[in-house]
């Protein structure tokens, strides 16, 4: 695969042969595997493994948890606690599903900011990020309506608010909220459609993933250096890259066992500690929780959501200027959703030409405030929105879409990039070889 | 405001709560009470008491059976709290008397195996009543009182046959005097309650007697203490009787505003906790008693300020109020080798059925499930007898009938009873700071426990009516007035294994219980975590030795830099 020169399967036997005639299925397998990986890759690469990991765990126990719950209104509640007290290792079965969102979508943040920050969205890599993007987009979908399952307080609220900003559309908002609920209010309707997405989302997923897979392994691993591995020679190839096997996957599989170690750590002793209490509490439609705060992974954007209030200018004069038709909660919904459009769009956004934010002396300051603002939106997001909140939020926002929208197209223009080596073993042989060794090439 | 609204009904249901008359109790999809089957007058097992409010917030208190209503008596007289703690002692011995025998737990081990309808009907009665009963019980018992030496016989019965058995039962008031006993008590553990199980034989008779004894022991403590102010006859009887909780008698409710009072108090308490070592493991729990209600351990005043958000849906408190204050308290079952006690949870147990089963279903929990590894264990008879004092609306027939173990504790809706408690203690958060960040919960864990514990200690005494309904202060709810009144008073419930029965060591234990309540796997959970890391951890590090292995010519012999594949 890809257009990286390699040695490409050839069948030996004669049974392989027939096989191969028929079904190219091992070639495809064998060069799935084989394929050649820039060998300075550092440890941020290892999140598309655990990212793997996770979506096959969250099918695996999530089948079997389906197994044993009923969405039905009166009776999810009571399914789930049959889960966790009846079902043989049925608590542990949940846990893992309820913690594995978490690790999923910490894994799916890490992996992002690599990128963002190594520039791998940028050509030839931008339908490896669209489509990454969509997978992120599934799996929001897909952990939201997972989190309605349980039917507790926090299920049903969260429902209620999240499919409210469908109605903050003007004019149709309300038909297509009704629409997506099944009825006037979140309910059994809503429950049972809910569930069934739940189930079919996944397997979206899984296929998108291929896609991705499909599509990187075409251009080729990008690296930490943001330099492409040399392909005028197969020797050459050689010399940037190794075989994913067995090089990356016992890599892969070292950082897997670690991440594991802390995922069941808090599974096995705290594996509540991301919950909201309040989801232990059967949903009632007359009690609305003091606050209603979504899982920690939303919370970035949650935070957006409400940083733009009635009082703040900009939208006051969108309001205006659209002739009150996009009031504030329709601003925010908009703001929610243009904020991962932005970072969608980063590929056309960014205008330098150097993908390694290695070399960019003044990206990585930019970039790692980006990064700090992504926290502090998180933690902004759990506030109730009053007090000193609001603003914090609205900053983090606004600098959120500075970043992509401002900064990035700016900095390509002004910055002047630092020197960089020529090629991926350059870069690995000054990492990994002092001196004596032999001269490189 | 729609959420005021919310709140303001919600505070207004539950303000009724501890105050469930029997009528209201019955009317009910489900019968709340577990009373014995014998008993005449079942359903209230808390107070037996009716409490009619009227919408203009006025609250008469009427008592069935001669039970006093201490519960609601107490705290009815918000500033005489004097004369609502010196009750509760006497009411506390009546208690004894009767409950011992009852203990449900414990006591109750040794009836089963009789498994006679008779011996099933005094074990039953003896469960519940405690609360009930109560004085007039206290009275009668003390007629029969023997004598000092009676007890001291009694005691010795203990010793020589049936210790263990005991154990669980627990006429231990005694046990102070005699040191011997005491020993022998706390050398036992799990394996005792186990064995408990078996002396039933014997133990049937002995038991309801011991308790008898016991009672009118308590009684007579219990009585004394009421006379004087509670504070004098302490010192007198503490020697004697272990039991010395009725004499402490300051109902944790009733301490002045805020945990000072107690202080005091619980270090007399604290004596007998040695002799009562028996008590069981649970080490904290003494600590606790001594301390009174702040325990010294680490007061973490760890959520402070974020307590607002502490206002749940089924409280609904306003999320303004922030002097939530929930401090940290060491469970046993807390940290990465925890273990619920399991004589904590029988007296949980007890605690839960005589005290808050009279407002707070548990309609998750199956009975069967007393009977698991890892929860209270009782013995499947045992089990079995308890659900029997429970009725239930059985679909196919439409008719009532006792409840069978693998029926679930009772649903308990209804104006003025309190939120189910089968989740309790995984639905509520004691701590959220820093910040609201909720970090310190990976070192304190989420506070749920503590945040029921606190509850259950932090009435100061001060009430107010608010809307029709009376609020009482406590310094640990989001608002700081919560509506149900302090359901615990001192030596409310006796224990059979005479553990304290001080509103902190009773708090407790019924924490403790719905912990297992909420989370029953908790043990299991967290062994499995630990082989589960364990094993990770060893597979991680083969897998750093192979990928240092695999990398290393790649990285260290740049000759071979092309063969390495």
């Amino acid at each position: 695969m890809a257009g990286i020169p390699t040695e490409h399967y050839e069948p030996k036997s004669r049974a392989e042969r027939w096989i191969h005639r028929r079904l190219p299925v091992v070639e495809l397998i064998v060069d799935f595997v084989t394929l050649p990986t820039p060998k300075n890759l550092n440890w941020m690469w290892i999140w598309g493994i655990i990212l793997t990991f996770c979506l096959v765990l969250q099918i695996v126990t999530g089948i079997v948890l389906a197994m044993h719950y009923t969405p039905h209104v009166d009776l999810a509640f009571r399914s789930v606690e049959h889960i966790m007290r009846d079902v043989n290792g049925g608590y542990m079965l949940r846990y893992l599903h309820a913690n594995g969102a978490s690790l999923f979508f910490f894994a799916v943040y890490m992996h992002i900011f690599r990128n963002l920050y190594y520039g791998s969205y940028k050509p030839p890599r931008e339908i490896t990020w669209i489509i990454g993007m969509l997978i992120y987009l599934a799996m929001m979908a897909t952990a939201f309506m997972g989190y309605v399952l349980p039917w507790g307080q926090m299920s049903f609220w969260g429902a209620t608010v999240i499919t409210g900003l469908f109605g903050a559309i003007p004019g149709i908002g309300p038909s297509i909220q009704e629409w997506l609920l099944g009825g006037p209010a979140v309910d059994n309707a809503t429950l049972n459609r809910f569930f069934s997405l739940h189930y079919l989302l996944p397997f979206v997923i899984a296929a998108l993933v291929v896609v991705h897979f499909w599509a990187f392994h075409t251009t080729g691993n990008n690296n930490p250096t943001g330099i492409e591995v040399r392909r005028t020679s197969r020797e050459e190839a050689d010399r940037d890259t190794v075989p994913f096997f067995p090089y990356f996957v016992i890599k892969d599989l070292l950082a897997l066992a670690f991440i594991l170690i802390i995922f069941f750590a808090i599974v096995g002793y705290m594996p509540n500690y991301l919950g909201h209490p309040d989801n232990y509490v059967e949903a009632n439609p007359l009690a609305t929780p003091a606050h209603i705060v979504p899982e920690w992974y939303f919370l970035p954007f949650y935070a957006i959501l409400r940083a733009f209030t009635a009082d703040v200018w900009v939208v006051q004069l969108v309001n205006f200027l659209s002739f009150g038709i996009i009031d504030a909660k329709f601003f925010g919904v908009l703001a929610m959703f243009g904020a991962i459009l932005v970072m969608a769009l980063v590929p056309w956004l960014d205008t330098s030409r150097v993908r390694s934010g290695r070399f960019r002396p003044q990206f990585k300051w930019w970039f790692w405030l980006l990064a700090v603002d992504f926290v502090v939106l998180t933690w902004v997001g759990a506030q109730p929105a009053e007090g000193i909140y609001p603003y914090i939020s609205l900053i983090g926002a606004a600098y959120w879409f500075a970043y992509f929208l401002v900064i990035l197209p700016l900095l390509g223009v002004i910055e002047r990039p630092a020197p960089m080596p020529t090629t991926i073993e350059q870069d690995f042989d000054e990492h990994y070889r002092p001196s004596a060794a032999h001269p490189a090439e | 405001m729609t959420f005021r609204t919310v709140t303001l009904t919600a505070v207004a249901a539950l303000s009724l709560g501890m105050a469930a008359s029997q009528s209201q109790a019955q009317t009910q999809t489900v019968t709340v009470p577990l009373n014995a089957p014998g008993t005449a007058a079942p359903a209230q097992t808390g107070p037996g008491t009716v409490v009619t409010r009227g919408s203009d917030g006025v609250t008469t208190v009427d008592t069935v059976g001669g039970v006093p209503a201490d519960e609601v008596a107490a705290p009815a007289g918000a500033t005489p709290q004097g004369d609502a703690s010196q009750e509760t002692p006497g009411a506390l011995g009546g208690v004894a008397a009767t409950g011992p025998g009852a203990a449900p737990a414990p006591g109750s081990i040794a009836d089963p195996q009789a498994s006679s309808a008779d011996t099933l009907d005094p074990s039953a009665s003896a469960m519940s009543p405690s609360s009930m009963t109560r004085s007039a019980t206290v009275e009668s018992g003390a007629g029969n009182v023997v004598s000092g030496t009676t007890d001291a016989t009694a005691v010795g019965d203990v010793t020589s046959t049936g210790a263990p058995a005991r154990l669980p039962q627990q006429p231990n008031v005694t046990e102070d005097a005699t040191t011997e006993p005491s020993a022998e008590v706390t050398g036992t553990d799990i394996s005792d309650t186990e064995s408990a199980a078996r002396p039933t034989a014997e133990g049937e008779t002995p038991a309801p007697q011991l308790s008898q004894e016991e009672a009118t022991e308590a009684a007579r403590t219990g009585t004394a203490a009421p006379d004087g102010a509670p504070a004098t006859p302490t010192p007198t009887g503490s020697p004697g009787e272990p039991p010395a909780a009725p004499k402490e008698g300051l109902p944790a409710s009733a301490t002045e505003e805020q945990v000072t009072a107690p202080v005091p108090v619980g270090t007399e308490a604290g004596e007998p906790a040695p002799g009562e070592a028996p008590v069981a493991g649970a080490a904290p729990e003494g600590a606790a008693d001594g301390v009174g209600d702040t325990p010294p351990d680490e007061q973490v005043p760890a959520a402070a300020p974020e307590g607002g958000e502490d206002a749940h849906a089924a409280e609904a408190a306003p999320a303004a109020a922030h002097h939530a204050h929930v401090e940290d308290v060491d469970f046993s079952f807390e940290g990465p080798f925890g273990r619920f006690d399991q004589f904590q949870l029988q007296r949980g147990l007890q605690v839960y059925t005589e005290v808050c089963s009279a407002c707070h279903g548990m309609k998750q929990v199956a009975i069967r499930s007393l009977a698991d590894e890892g929860g209270p264990g009782l013995p499947e008879n045992q089990v079995r007898a308890y659900a029997a004092q429970m009725t239930i609306m059985d679909p196919e027939t439409g008719e009532e009938r006792p409840r069978l173990p693998t029926d679930h504790f009772p649903t308990v809706t209804g104006l003025g009873m309190g939120p189910d408690l089968s989740l309790m203690a995984k639905a509520r958060a004691g701590f959220h700071g820093p910040y609201g960040t909720g970090i310190s919960q990976l070192v304190n864990g989420m506070g749920g426990p503590e945040y029921i514990h606190a509850i259950l200690t932090g009435y100061t005494g001060e009430q107010k009516e608010e809307a029709g309904s009376v609020l009482y202060e406590n310094t640990a709810f989001a608002s700081g007035w919560i509506a149900m009144p302090p359901p615990l008073q001192a030596d409310q419930v006796a224990f059979a294994d005479g553990a304290p029965s001080d509103v902190d060591s009773m708090s407790m234990d019924v924490t403790a219980f719905l912990m297992w309540a909420a989370e029953p796997h908790l043990m299991d959970r967290k062994q499995v975590g630990f082989v589960s890391v364990l094993f990770l951890i060893a597979l991680t590090v083969l897998l750093y030795l192979t990928n240092q292995r695999l990398w290393w010519p790649l990285k260290h012999r740049a000759d071979r830099l092309n063969d390495g594949r």
